[in-house]
């Protein structure tokens, strides 16, 4: 299976993460106002490791794939909305 | 315990030892023995109980909440009994269950439930001996045991206390990093116990407000949310320190998440929360010198 991962394809697929994101969190604010570049854990959108995991699971859900937690990239991974968004373009089986 | 500005109250509590008399306390403990150096054991316990006011307060207000007789005496028993589950660590770390005498309850418990589902949580809290927990993993029940905490937190300590049995680093899981909980979520999946301080939140976690010894205390919720994603059952334990050279471990089931579906999450961590403030006051009264909160646990 080959899977379209040029920019555009990662830009499609955000709000439908970022959606993900605030209904799996129960985030007071709307999926569009997450912005695209700024960092998902910590500073920025202030997620903690219990929220990145509810997100790996939602995502594992949706998109068929686990996030490892031996994976060097998880810190590029959780670095933005685009970059969460681009490692699911990539990785998805479904 | 060491922790940036910003940090909530406990973290922020200076750790007034410094690297070189820790090294020094370490080197000595292994050299004389225990019962030589607890005599030195005392000695810190009782600085703390002259020159530290702040735990001294918080000591004297826990001891009176839990019912137990107060003063300068009571809290010096109360730092004596911290300073010996520290003291201890050193001895556990190298191995040397022999100097004490540990008894487990709740085996049983713990094994029938692995035999239907491995990988379960512990949920403990700042009372009673951490290592003594973290020994029975590897010395007694031969069981895999993993414990979530901040690396930060008695940093100082950890690398000392590492330096005796480098090995030991290999079962905890670091708090504060991205990949904190999926390794966590993994290690379940392998089917190791995994270990969590459920008493203490880090400031800005969502809290539930509950009856703690007879006043309304806040618990952490981040704890449960783990349990109940992943959907685990959950058991309470505590390694209480009785004096002497004897500790004795609890293990008793709390909660179990493995049926809980989303809608009903909320409901099943408010019930597990309350039940869990109401086990860990049970062993504050039976073993009162056991908790190791030295701040104003209520925020009052």
């Amino acid at each position: 299976m080959t899977s379209n991962t040029s920019p555009e394809a990662v830009s499609l697929l955000m709000p439908e993460v970022a959606g993900l994101i605030v209904e799996a969190l129960n985030l007071d604010m709307a999926p569009e106002d997450i912005e695209p570049d700024a960092p998902l854990f910590g500073d920025g959108l202030g997620l903690d490791s219990i929220d990145v995991l509810e997100v790996a699971l939602v995502i594992s859900k949706r998109y068929g794939f686990q996030l490892r937690s031996d994976s060097e990239d998880n810190v590029r991974i959780f670095s933005s909305l685009r970059a969460l968004s681009a490692h699911i373009v990539a990785q998805r089986t479904q | 315990m060491t922790a940036g500005a910003g940090a909530p109250a406990w973290m922020r509590e200076a750790e007034r030892s410094h690297l070189p008399i820790l090294r020094l306390m370490v080197w000595l403990s292994l050299r004389l023995g225990r019962g030589a150096t607890r005599w030195l054991v005392a000695g810190i316990a009782l600085y703390f109980t002259l020159f530290s006011p702040r735990s001294r307060a918080a000591s004297r207000a826990y001891l009176h909440q839990v019912g137990a007789a107060t003063g300068w005496r009571a809290t010096f028993r109360h730092f004596f009994a911290f300073a010996s589950t520290i003291h201890d660590r050193i001895y556990l770390l190298n191995g040397r269950f022999d100097l004490f005498n540990i008894e487990v309850h709740g085996t049983e418990a713990l094994h029938a439930t692995l035999s239907s589902q491995p990988g379960l949580l512990l949920m403990g809290g700042h009372l009673g001996s951490f290592e003594v927990l973290r020994s029975v993993g590897r010395g007694h029940a031969q069981l895999p045991v993993a414990m979530l905490m901040y690396a930060d937190n008695a940093r100082k300590i950890n690398t000392i206390l590492e330096t005796i049995n480098p090995s030991a680093s290999a079962d905890i899981i670091p708090l504060g990093q991205i990949r904190s909980m999926l390794e966590a979520r993994d290690r379940l999946e392998q089917g190791t116990l995994v270990g969590m301080l459920a008493d203490r939140g880090l400031g800005g976690d969502s809290t539930r407000i509950t009856d703690f010894l007879g006043r309304p205390a806040a618990f952490p919720l981040g704890p449960w949310r783990v349990a109940a994603m992943l959907r685990r059952p959950v058991f309470f334990m505590t390694g209480l320190y009785l004096g002497g050279n004897r500790y004795r471990i609890h293990l008793e089931p709390l909660a179990d998440f493995s049926a809980v579906e989303r809608g009903e999450r909320e409901n099943a961590i408010a019930a597990a929360v309350d039940r869990y403030a109401d086990r860990l006051a049970h062993f504050c009264r039976i073993a009162p010198n056991n908790w190791f909160n030295f701040f104003d646990f209520w925020q009052s």
